[in-house]
Order: structure tokens, then C-alpha cells, then sequence
């Protein structure tokens, strides 16, 4: 008896439960009511929104919209003065000075000065933050000590006044200024304290176009309002909620979330895109942008069968892109034929990889032979599995094997254990690779991917630790790097780098080009105008506003 | 009966200790450096990765490992995570509450669908109704859960706008994942109890309890209700358990941030205190579940005795 009463009990709950939410399911659209409007999107757990250790495309849109460094960077990699009235460097490139706008404020009153900007970068490089992004800042004199706890202060560090900020480096860079478009590079409020501080980890205090006034829900959502007290142009709208997806299954619920109108920006899981294009594109809600990445093949330049240029020549004359691009991508990626992104314009040549252009199977089979890359050699291919590139990497595996008849095995890793077996200096082979930029600066791809130093490789263990794992190596397109970063004229700067990308990405194929990185977004242009995207691929929140 | 449940959870220690060794020697054989990289195609400065295996301990043998990973736990400390660096415990505790309460939710709707519709069918055999639900638990069973949540969401989210996509913590937000996970459940139950209730209709106490005149409720629920739930409670036991361990696919589905991608996530990153944490987690509530079982058991049928 008891059991039926509650049995009802509980089916008449659901039910009214049911009809509750068929009443409340109409308010999601009725929110933004407010003035200036909530935007709405899905982003996934960032590892930190603190610029501290902010890195990953989620937890720079956040830092970046509660902090305002010196400068901003356009998606063709221009640099737009934030902060920064102008940044001069010296003559040998060894000294940068920066005049700082007066009077712009933190949201806790504090003042954004030069100090405040020696305050952050130090709590960025210092040893307790163990930062992931300090990297970045390794070319600052004084680093390596303040790195490894040797020192606390910054010694190449100098707030000269209150509105200006002397960065002295270790070696000569012209291209430093654009580094500090990236928001590791934000100044910080004396409240931040250490870089582990917790609870300005969660609810950083910025100087931003926005501000938060709750912590971050972790694993649910993090709200930014307007910081109406902003020292530049003020934001338009009043309110931006990120809700935090779980990444199995992130893109998904962002198209699902668009579609429902929850979401004013989404991105769309591969396999959808083609539909959500015919339907959204018509509609204006359907934006597209070429950004600063490449998607690669790395290919093991120092052990067999990949240890000569030619072998290597021969694997990227086999590969037709343009097949690939239609068949599997279907036609929504473009083919690279060069390294460097299209949106370097002063660096980028298209078709400086010869061998990219396109298939050619004569070429391939020539090449091959010089290369003594015999039929039935055995070639592995590895990959990371989970992230949507199987089908890709198997049609390549298939060209290979058709055009050169090689023995192609497919590897498949889960991601760490991929990492570690690319940094071993026995693999061999191929392994797929993509690279997005942090600035805009040629420096930002031929350091890490393609110079000796960006092996790093453990003398220990002969692990590459570094990011250039298919450690291609060649002192004469080092050498053309430290020059071009020490060259003060734009010019001939470029020059250089154009020289250098030829030399490794052409004559020596110490990589092999497949496609650039092109992004879709959909955006709900319907309530709000001005959503784009933004060099980190992320929504333009300072811009967007109701319509 | 004290004595029987003391001994029960010294057994647990044991289980535990077995679990956390296995699962350490298992995590210390795994390739690749659970801090040597970042979430990208980028490796992480060497000099960062030297500084958080430091902090970590992981430079330390591995029975040290495991001698400060008990140490810690006896003071309730989980240790901290390798991505974000935050207390394992701050991590799991909101998930925790939210499996749990996906998974309460969840058992609830297999007890009530479950028995009814095992009930109806045992009582009104090959009528319209019992094959009805023989075809419908059937279907339940063959679909795969990710199909149910992904057409309830298709249909509930996208085209009638009458649930939320991602959870606001209200009770509508776990209407669509609990069905989603006691479906399955609820079919297995329901088909469980009709099968064990005609057999004990067919019992000679029954028939006795009939020809001596008692009403037809007291039959139902005294007799064939408390005989046939024997194999229904084993079975919730398992299930409950199972649910608490993490619904990975309705979790993903539906964003609910439970343990089950919370594992997941980690075992991908190598985030081993993650790890550590959600399956002592796991293995502790499941000797816990089987205990509250075997105890039922007394409760459900005295003929049962525990020593």
C-alpha cells in the first residue's frame, strides 16, 4: 500500500514538473531584456583564467576580458595599442621602452601604472607560479634567475616612472613588442599576491572591459560584467555568461545549445558542419575566419627512412591535399603550401613548399627513389585518437601506400602517451602535428618547430622537450632566426624570415605542410552585431553589441 | 549481527588497500610524464615540469609514493590535482553530490517503473498490458543509452524547448538524464520481478495463503510481493552501485558534471590523484552497497541469517 501512494506520488511530481518547465522553457529567450544584453556561449574547464597561467583558447578569452595588457593583436596579426601610447625599442634591439596611458584604473581602484605591469610579469616568471605560459617571457634578462629561484625580483624589469616601463633583453628582438599582445603579459593590482593565490586565481581583479562579481563556478559557468569604470572604449554588453561544457562532448552541446537558442556563438562538431552551413549561412548566422595555425606532418628528420630531404620530398609530393580537403573536410579546410599562416602577410608566400602545391605522382616516385624510400618500406604514422583525425590520417596513409607503395602503419596514441613517444629519440616516421600562434610573429613557428633550440633535447635521456619533435635541425636556418629577430628594419626582417621558411620548409622539408587552420563559427546575429572572431579564435566580447 | 558488520568493514580496509595498490603499480607502468605536457600539441617547459614533479612527489620511488598517498588519505587528503592545482577533494565533492544525485534520482524511477510494470505483468499474464511491457523493456533494452539521450535531448531540448541543455540546478535539469540512465535499469527490473513473482504465485504458501481466505492485498504484499523482491534488491544493489560509480555516456550527453567524466578526463590527462580519488571512491561505495544488501536480505527474509 505504501509503495503505490508513493509510486503516485513521485509520477505526479514528473508531471509537474513537465508542465513547470514547459511554462519556464520560453524565459531563455526573453533575458536579454536588460541594457546592453547577456551573450551567451559554451566554452570548456579552462586550466586557469588568472593570466598567470591562462593558456588554452577557454582560459584566454576570460583573462582577456577581465585584463588589458599594452597591446591587442587584429586576427591578420596587426598590433592595436591597448594600454601602450607607444613602445620604442633601442637600437641593438636589447632594450624596449614602453609609455604607459595615465590614469586608467584596476576595478578595485587601484592604479594601472608601470609598476603594475613589473608586478605581473614578475608574478608570471617567479618560481613558486610554476607557470605554464612564462615561457613567454624567457627572453626578458634576469629570467632565468627569478625562474629558478635564485632571485625575486625581475631584474630586467624597470618601471622608470609611473607611465613608463623600461624591459630590458637578453638578446637583441625588434619582434617584442608583439609578444605582449598575449595576456600573460597583463599587469596586476598588489591585491593578486602570489601566483598560487586562490582566490585571485577564481575571481581575478583586472582591468578590463569586464569585471566578475562571483567567482568561477568550477565545472559550471564564469559571468563577466561590464566594467563601467574601464580606462578605453567600454564594452556594450551588460552581461557574458560562459557555461562550461565537458569536452567529450563540448561541440555537441555548443551546436545543440545554438539550435535551442541558449547560445548566441557556438562552434559546430566536424561532421555537422556541412548541414549547419546550408542552414545558417543564409540566415547571416554563419561566420568563417583563416587564423593564425598551421596543421602539419612532422616527420622524423634524423632517423631512417626520413633522414634525407629527398625521402621526405617524396612523402609530401604523394600526398594529395586538395582530395583530402574535398573528400573528408568536405571542402570546408584549405591546403597550405607554406608553413607560415596567410595572416602574416608581410611573411607569408604561398607555394614556397614546392612539393605542396600539388600531387604529383611522378615526382613522388623520383624523389623516392633518390631518397631510397623503396616500395614496402615500413612508415609509422602516428597520431592522437579522440580528437576527430582518423579519417584524414587514413586517407593519407592511403595515398601513401597507392603513389609509393610504403608499408604505412597507423598509430594511434592517447594523448600523453603520444607525447612521450614523439619526444624518444628512436621514433620514426610521421606523426600528425598542429600548431596555433601565441603573437603574431614568424619567430612564434620557426623557433619552437623548427630550430635546434626548439628540440631541446635532455641530454640525459635524448628526450626532445621542446616543441620541434621531428627535430629537424640546421645551423644555417638557425643562425638566419638570430638575425632576423636582431634586424630593426621590417623590411628586411621579413626578408629574412622568408629566406628561412624556404630554406626548411622547401630545400630541406624538415616538415611537411597539410592545411591551414580555418574556423566556423555560428553567431546569433539576430540580437547582437559585431560578433567575430579574435586572433585566439575567441568571440570578440568588447565589441558585440544588442542590436 | 554487529560482529557481522564489523567484519564486513574490516574486509572493506583490505579491498581498499588492494584497489590502491593495483591502481598505483598500474598508473606507475603507464608511458608518458603525467606533467610533462600541456593540454595542446605543446610540451611544457622542462623546467616547469621539473618543479611539478618535485611538488608532486613523483621523483620519489613508488612505495613512497604510496606511503605519503595513505598518509594523507587518513587525514582526508587527496592530494592536489596535476592541471589546475586545486585540492583533490574541492574537485570531487560537487561531483560527487551530483552523481549522487543523478543516481538517486535514477534508482528511484527503476523501483517505481521497475516493480510496477514487473507487478502488472506478473498479475495480468499475456494480457494486452504484459506484452505490452515485454516489448517495451525489450526495446529498452536494445537501445543503447546514448541513442535514448541523444533522441530525449533532440527532442526535449532542441525541437520542444522545454528543458534546459545544460543543468541550472533545478529539478528539470535532471528529469532527461535520470530517464536517460533508469531506462535500461527499469526494463531489467521490471522483467526481473515478473518472472520471480510467477514463480512464486505458483508457490504452495500461496496457494495456501488464497484457499485460507486472506484478502487479496495481504497475499500480494505480504507474501508474493516480499518473496519475489529478493533478486530485485540484488540486483538495485549492483545497479545503484554502478550508477554511483559514474554515468560516463548520460554524463557527457547531458553536461552533468559527475565523476564518471570527471575519470575519464583524468585517466586521458594521466591526472592521477583524480584517479585515485573517484576509483577509491568507487570501490569503497560498492563494498558499502553490498554490505546494505546482504543486511536487507535479513530484513526482506528472516530465514537468512548473518553471522
Amino acid at each position: 500500500m505504501r509503495g503505490a501512494t508513493s509510486a503516485k506520488w513521485v509520477v505526479g511530481a514528473v508531471i509537474v514538473a513537465m508542465s513547470a518547465t514547459a511554462c519556464g522553457g520560453g524565459d531563455n529567450k526573453a533575458d536579454g531584456g536588460s541594457a546592453g544584453g547577456t551573450f551567451r556561449f559554451g566554452i570548456t574547464e579552462p586550466t586557469a583564467i588568472d593570466p598567470v597561467n591562462a593558456q588554452e583558447s577557454e582560459g584566454i578569452v576570460i583573462a582577456r576580458a577581465l585584463f588589458t595588457g599594452l597591446y591587442d593583436t587584429s586576427t591578420d596579426g596587426k598590433l592595436i595599442p591597448k594600454l601602450a601610447e607607444s613602445g620604442t625599442p633601442s637600437d641593438d634591439g636589447k632594450t624596449w621602452t614602453f609609455k604607459i596611458k595615465a590614469g586608467t584604473k584596476f576595478t578595485n581602484g587601484e592604479p594601472v601604472d608601470a609598476e603594475s605591469f613589473v608586478r605581473g610579469w614578475t608574478r608570471v616568471s617567479a618560481k613558486a607560479s610554476a607557470s605554464d605560459v612564462s615561457y613567454h617571457m624567457a627572453d626578458i634578462a634576469g629570467y632565468e634567475d627569478l625562474h629558478s629561484g635564485k632571485s625575486d625580483k625581475f631584474a630586467g624589469l624597470t618601471a622608470v616612472d609611473a607611465t613608463t616601463l623600461k624591459v630590458e633583453l637578453s638578446i637583441p628582438d625588434f619582434e617584442f613588442v608583439k609578444k605582449t599582445a598575449h595576456s600573460v603579459f597583463s599587469p596586476v593590482p598588489k591585491v593578486a599576491g602570489a601566483g598560487d593565490n586562490k582566490a585571485f586565481n577564481d575571481q581575478p581583479i583586472g582591468n578590463g572591459a569586464f569585471k566578475m562579481t562571483s567567482p568561477w563556478q568550477h565545472n559550471t559557468s564564469i559571468t563577466l560584467v561590464r566594467n563601467d569604470d574601464y580606462g578605453l572604449q567600454k564594452a556594450h554588453l551588460a552581461k557574458v555568461e560562459a557555461k562550461i561544457l565537458n569536452p567529450a562532448n563540448g561541440s555537441t552541446l555548443e551546436y545543440q545549445g545554438f539550435q535551442s537558442g541558449q547560445f548566441d556563438y557556438a562552434r559546430m562538431p566536424t561532421p555537422q558542419l556541412t548541414a549547419a552551413k546550408a542552414k545558417y549561412d543564409p540566415q547571416g548566422e554563419w561566420i568563417s575566419g583563416d587564423f593564425s595555425g598551421i596543421n602539419y606532418l612532422n616527420i622524423f628528420n634524423q632517423n631512417a627512412p626520413f633522414n634525407n630531404a629527398d625521402a621526405r620530398k617524396a612523402i609530401s609530393y604523394a600526398i594529395d591535399r586538395e582530395a583530402i580537403v574535398k573528400g573528408v573536410f568536405q571542402g570546408l579546410q584549405k591546403p597550405a603550401s607554406a608553413f607560415l599562416p596567410p595572416s602574416f602577410a608581410d611573411v607569408y608566400q604561398a607555394g614556397v613548399c614546392t612539393s605542396c602545391v600539388k600531387q604529383d605522382v611522378a615526382k613522388a616516385k623520383e624523389y623516392a627513389e633518390k631518397g631510397g624510400l623503396k616500395p614496402g618500406t615500413v612508415v609509422n604514422f602516428g597520431y592522437n585518437t579522440g580528437a576527430g583525425h582518423e579519417e584524414w590520417v587514413q586517407a593519407v596513409a592511403q595515398q601513401l601506400k597507392d603513389v609509393l607503395g610504403l608499408d604505412v602503419k597507423l598509430d594511434g596514441k592517447p594523448f600523453k602517451e603520444a607525447l612521450a613517444t614523439q619526444q624518444d629519440k628512436a621514433t620514426s616516421g610521421l606523426w600528425r602535428q598542429a600548431w596555433t600562434a601565441d603573437y603574431p610573429t614568424a619567430d612564434n613557428f620557426m623557433t619552437p618547430l623548427l630550430s635546434t633550440t626548439g628540440i631541446g633535447e635532455d641530454p640525459a635521456t635524448g628526450k626532445a622537450q621542446g616543441d620541434n619533435r621531428g627535430r629537424y635541425s640546421n645551423p644555417e636556418f638557425d643562425k638566419l632566426l638570430v638575425t632576423a629577430k636582431a634586424t630593426k628594419d621590417d623590411a628586411a626582417r621579413a626578408a629574412l624570415y622568408k629566406q628561412a621558411e624556404k630554406l626548411a620548409v622547401d630545400t630541406d622539408q624538415g616538415v611537411i605542410p597539410l592545411w591551414q587552420r580555418t574556423q566556423y563559427r555560428l553567431v546569433n546575429s539576430k540580437k547582437f552585431k559585431d560578433i567575430k572572431m579574435d586572433f585566439y579564435e575567441d568571440p570578440t566580447l568588447a565589441e558585440i553589441s544588442l542590436k | 549481527m554487529g560482529r557481522y558488520v564489523i567484519r564486513r568493514l574490516g574486509q572493506m580496509v583490505v579491498v581498499l588497500f588492494g584497489a590502491t595498490v593495483v591502481l598505483f603499480c598500474c598508473l606507475f607502468v603507464l608511458p608518458g610524464d603525467p606533467v610533462g605536457s600541456l593540454g595542446g600539441d605543446k610540451a611544457r617547459d622542462p623546467a616547469v615540469v621539473e618543479q611539478l614533479r618535485e611538488r608532486y612527489g613523483l621523483n620519489d620511488p613508488l612505495p613512497v609514493q604510496y606511503g605519503n598517498f595513505v598518509k594523507n588519505l587518513a587525514q582526508g587528503d587527496l592530494g592536489e590535482d596535476f592541471t589546475q592545482r586545486r585540492p583533490v577533494t574541492e574537485i570531487l565533492q560537487p561531483k560527487l553530490v551530483n552523481t549522487a544525485e543523478l543516481a538517486i534520482t535514477a534508482i528511484v524511477i527503476d523501483i517505481v517503473i521497475g516493480l510496477l510494470a514487473g507487478l502488472v505483468a506478473a498479475l495480468f499474464r499475456y494480457s494486452f498490458w504484459d506484452v505490452l511491457i515485454t516489448l517495451l523493456t525489450t526495446m529498452a533494452v536494445g537501445f543503447p543509452s546514448f541513442v535514448i539521450g541523444m533522441v530525449l535531448q533532440k527532442a526535449f531540448v532542441v525541437e520542444l524547448p522545454w528543458f534546459p541543455l545544460i543543468s541550472d540546478g533545478t529539478v528539470n535539469s535532471l528529469i532527461l538524464p535520470a530517464f536517460t540512465l533508469a531506462i535500461l535499469d527499469a526494463a531489467l527490473v521490471a522483467r526481473l520481478m515478473r518472472g520471480t513473482m510467477l514463480e512464486v504465485l505458483r508457490a504452495d504458501y500461496v496457494k495456501t495463503a488464497i484457499a485460507k481466505g486472506l484478502p487479496r492485498r495481504t497475499v500480494l504484499f505480504k507474501h508474493v510481493m516480499r518473496n519475489s523482491i529478493i533478486p530485485v534488491v540484488t540486483y538495485l544493489g549492483i545497479s545503484f552501485g554502478t550508477l554511483l560509480g559514474g554515468a560516463l555516456i548520460t554524463e557527457a550527453i547531458f553536461n552533468w558534471d559527475g565523476i564518471g567524466l570527471a575519470l575519464v578526463q583524468a585517466v586521458q590527462q594521466q591526472n592521477n590523484p583524480i584517479i585515485i580519488g573517484v576509483v577509491s571512491f568507487g570501490v569503497a561505495v560498492f563494498v558499502l552497497l553490498n554490505l546494505i544488501v546482504d543486511l536487507l536480505y535479513a530484513v526482506l527474509d528472516p530465514r537468512i541469517r548473518l553471522a
